[in-house]
Formats: C-alpha cells, structure tokens, sequence
C-alpha cells in the first residue's frame, strides 16, 4: 500500500496549511484586484501572495514546504537515500535566471537539507503537480525509492499574465468554475507539498491512501482542450480500472475546472462519460486562482485537508450550471467524510491525469 | 525484457539513425537546419512549419525513428506508446523569443507564448501520431540514464509497450537531443539498461 500525508499549502490564503484550512473553511478567496498587472497596465484579479518579499521567491517557497514537511514526518526521512523530491513547476525561477529556471533553488534545496539524491523537477504544463504525485508513486511501488516528497510551486510573473492575457485567457472577474457566467482563468501563485511513503509510521499527523493514477494525452490541440474530453475520460476510467474501483465509489471530485469555457465543457463531457455526473464537484480555482503547476499539488493537499476534517468545500463562484452536462457542483459547503475522491487536472499540451485518495 | 530498438542523434551540424547519417547541416542555405531535415527527408506534416525549435526537434526524431521501424504504427494500440522526455533548460529557447516579443516587439504572442512549455513537443508528437498514452517531461541538470530506465520500465510494467525516451536539448545554436525507442516484445536490440543507453546517448557530460 502507498501512503500520503504531511500535506502542506502556502498561498495568499495564508503561510500555513492550518491557516489555509481556516480560511478555505470559512470560504474565503485568495483572488484580489491587483492594480497595473496586466500588459496594458490593466488591472487584474490575481491570488498573488502580496506579502512575500525574498530576493528568490521560488527557492524560498519549496525551502519554506520543505521544512513545514519534515515537521510532520520523521525527521530521518529528509536526508535518507531511499528518499526522493520531485517537484512541479512550470517556471521555476524565471525571472532570475530565464536559461535555467530550476538550477540555483534545486542545488539550495539539496546542500540546504542535504538531500541525499538529485531531485526531478517534472515540468508537465497544469497536470505537472498530480502527475508528479503519480510519479511518487509508482517510483516506490517499482521500489526505486522508498519514500518521496512532492513539492508543487509556481510564481505569477509578467512572463505568464502577459502570455495568457495575450491568449484573451484571463477573466475580468475572480474565476467562477463551471459557472453559466465564467469568462476565463485567474492567475494564482504558491506552493504545496505532499508525502508519499510505502510506510504508515513516518507520518505524526496520520495518513491516508494514495491510489496511483494514470496520464493520458488528448492527441488533440496543443493549448485546446479536446471537445470529446477524451484525453481526461481515458485517464479517469484507466486510474478506476487499475485499482479496481468503480465510479459509483468515488465520493467527491476535485476537478480542474479552470473556469475557462472549454475547459469546464470538455470535463463535463468526460465525467459524464465515465458516469461520474452525480458526483460532489468542486474546483478550487476560487481559492487559489490557477497556479499552474502548483496547482495539483495545492489542490490534492487541499482535498486531504476535506477528508481530514469532513467537509466539502463549496466550488467557489458557482451559481448556475453552465457547461451543457450539469455537473454536481457543489455550492455550499457540506459536512461529509468521504472516503473516495478522485482528483483530476488537464493542461496544454493535451496532458490528462488524474489520481485517487482514499481515508484508511 | 525491454530493448532499445530504434535511436537518433540530432546535433547542431549532424542528423543520424542507428549511428548512420541521414542529413548534414549546410551551412549556407537559407532554411534553418531543422526545416533543411524536414524538407529533404520529404515529411509533409505542414504543422511542422508552426512549431518552435524543442518541437520541431522532438518531431524530426520521432518521424525518423518511426521511418526505420517501419511496423511501429500498426503494432501497438494508440495508447500503449509512451513518452519520456527530459533537458536541462526547459522550454528557454523559446522562453527569450516570447520575452522578446513584449519587451522589444510591443506585444506578447499568443503564437509564441503557446510554445513555453517544454512537454509542448509531446503533445505535438502525440497529436501527429494519434497516440492517447502517458506522456512527461522533466528538467534534469544533465542527461541522466538511471532517471530513464527507472521510469522507463515503469511505463512499461503500467500498461505501455513502447516508450519513446529522449534527451532534448535545444538552446539556440547548442543542439542536443537524443531519443530512442525502447520495446517490451521485440526480436533484436539492445538491453534497455543504464550502460546502454549512456553508450548510446554518447553525450559528452552523461
């Protein structure tokens, strides 16, 4: 059995997963009008962490995640050789060093916690974050490694605003997911990190089970989601298939839902596909906005956090179905335990992946 | 057991397959070396011509590759191939020219902007071939065999039966890209191990 857990999010909503957990709770958003950061000067819904000041803010990020994790395991875990760090990103450090985006912060990481072997950073556009829980998990079922920490981190820069602005991609208002009235993305930023382990013991907190997931590409458009939602309906039904769990066992969806209007379309396709229309659905893009290749990270740690304290975040800034399969989106919040969910992403490319996590 | 069956080098004067040249660079034509290749291997696949330099790359590889293994696209199912791509510099090459674009140019391109990805090239490669199967891209300090035999053969023991492994390094005239195909049931070929493949890569800092 693959176990995760120490699950840890930075964002605007605060530099602690208790304080995010608070503020998720209490349904609040990280999106902010933030003056002049658009291309023009214009003004932009953002979930930018307006607070943090470091000269490399990446490396600080996945330093900060690395230590707010080995709070939570034991601390043997960090320097051991059966350990390994992957982390997701799309763009790493890019405003320091455009030629290489990872290369300073990674070597930090590992002469900083002396890490015992080479970190992989797997830059997979938005799926990057689950894919890399994937990969944690399959390097320690193929006993590669014995234990992984997964750190999801990405920045808001001029580099990304002005590239999907320039792609008329960013919404004049916060996100709204699913939404009859949604009009695009809101950029976000931060980090999250979970554990994966092949061992229960090493997590203080407890854990929970991770069901390794599967990729698959649309072979569609490289910045357009398929209209068939086939590259997600493929990755979804192979992660059920492969762990023998049926689409009426899954309890709640973490979706991507990037609230752009192909994108929520093309999921609702593929869930109603795979015959997962009734399920509970959030997507947290309300939270955080998109982080990019955080975002599968931050939002399966958020998820775990759901599961921990038994409730169903409601998908922020839906009120009105509008994609053309309603989905079960869910609009307040609910008490529940559940013990099955499903957590999925999509991104340019035609990258699909999806995952499952299940209580113990 | 898994063999690598098929392999390429691209460098910035020299194409080969199997260790034979297929092209060389010249020097003075007014194409650049990639659509030299694109034109005298006679492909047509008019995409090419939007690509940016990782892609077109990646493409050219996968194109010769599938070329010489002339069975490859009939004898699997369209989602048991594979891909596992890494490089040292992400997408950077096109990263400065979408930075120039709105620094110098006036304006951000959307056209350019979509090419700041490095797993872009997989999905070019997946959408030529119709291939549904999983797909990563990883930036790594240096070519690393232990990181493609690892997850190499995880592809292949989770329901692939090919994967195409590849270094691809693209950094305006710095050209680097090697890739080759790895088989779970095929009759000849090499051992799909460490040695092997850094044998085969012949990358000067593997």
């Amino acid at each position: 059995m693959t176990y995760i857990g120490a699950e840890v999010i930075i964002s605007p909503l605060g530099g602690t997963t208790a304080e995010n957990w608070a503020a998720m709770q209490a349904n609040r958003s990280g999106i902010s009008l933030v003056k002049q950061a658009g291309f023009d000067n214009a003004d932009l819904y953002l979930s930018k962490m307006l607070d943090l000041v470091a000269d490399f803010k990446f490396e600080k990020l996945i330093s900060d995640a690395l230590s707010a994790v080995s709070e939570n395991i034991d601390p043997a875990i960090l320097t051991s050789e059966r350990t390994i760090v992957i982390v997701s990103s799309t763009k790493g450090e890019l405003d320091k060093n455009i030629t290489d985006q990872f290369g300073k912060s990674i070597e930090t990481l590992v002469s900083r916690f002396r890490l015992a072997n080479q970190p992989i950073v797997l830059s997979n556009a938005c799926i990057s974050g689950v894919l890399a829980i994937n990969a944690a998990s399959n390097l320690i079922q193929a006993k590669v490694y014995d234990h992984a920490i997964v750190i999801g981190c990405d920045l808001i820069s001029g580099f990304v605003v002005f590239g999907f602005q320039s792609l008329f991609a960013i919404s004049d208002q916060p996100c709204a997911p699913f939404d009859a009235s949604r009009k695009g993305i809101t950029m976000g930023e931060g980090c999250g990190a979970v554990v994966v382990s092949e061992t229960r013991e090493i997590f203080k907190n407890g854990a929970l089970q991770l069901l390794s997931g599967t990729s698959a590409n649309d072979a569609n458009h490289i910045s357009g989601p398929s209209r068939t939602g086939e590259g997600l309906f493929r990755s979804v039904k192979k992660t059920l298939e492969s762990n023998d769990v049926a689409p009426e066992e899954i309890d709640f969806i973490c979706a991507h839902g990037t609230a752009t209007v192909f994108n929520d379309e093309m999921e609702s396709i593929a869930f109603d596909r795979i015959g997962l229309t009734n399920v509970p659905l959030s997507s947290l893009k309300g939270y955080f906005g998109h982080t990019l290749g955080a975002a599968g990270v931050i939002e399966t740690a958020a998820s775990m956090q759901m599961m921990r304290h038994g409730v169903l975040l409601k998908s922020l800034g839906y009120k009105e179905s509008g994609t053309s399969i309603k989905l079960n989106v869910i609009a307040e919040n609910i008490p529940s335990k559940p013990v099955t969910v499903l957590k999925t992403a999509s991104g340019f490319g035609g990258g699909n992946a999806s995952l499952i996590i299940k209580s113990l | 057991m898994s063999l690598i069956t098929t392999y390429c080098h691209l460098s910035a004067d020299h194409f080969s397959v199997n260790g034979e040249l297929v092209a060389t660079r010249e020097k003075d034509a007014a194409d650049s070396w990639f659509k030299q290749i694109y034109k005298e291997q006679e492909i047509v696949y008019p995409k090419f011509y939007k690509m940016d330099a990782l892609s077109q790359a990646g493409f050219l590889a996968s194109e010769v590759i599938k070329r010489v293994n002339k069975g490859l696209a009939s004898k699997y199912q369209d989602d048991e191939i594979a891909m596992l791509f890494a490089n040292q510099s992400s997408s950077a090459d096109t990263d400065l020219r979408f930075l120039h674009s709105y620094e110098q140019n006036g304006a951000p391109s959307p056209s350019l902007f979509v090419y700041t990805l490095p797993n872009i090239v997989l999905g070019e490669i997946a959408i030529r071939n119709k291939w549904f199967g999983e797909n990563m891209f990883a930036v790594l300090p240096k070519f690393a065999p232990g990181f493609f035999v690892d997850y190499g053969q995880i592809f292949l023991s989770t329901g692939a039966k090919a994967v195409l492994v590849g270094w691809l390094e693209v950094m305006g005239d710095q050209i680097e890209v090697f890739v080759a195909l790895v088989e779970s049931e095929s009759e000849g070929g090499m051992d799909f191990n460490k040695h092997n493949l850094s044998k085969l890569a012949g990358l000067s800092h593997a």
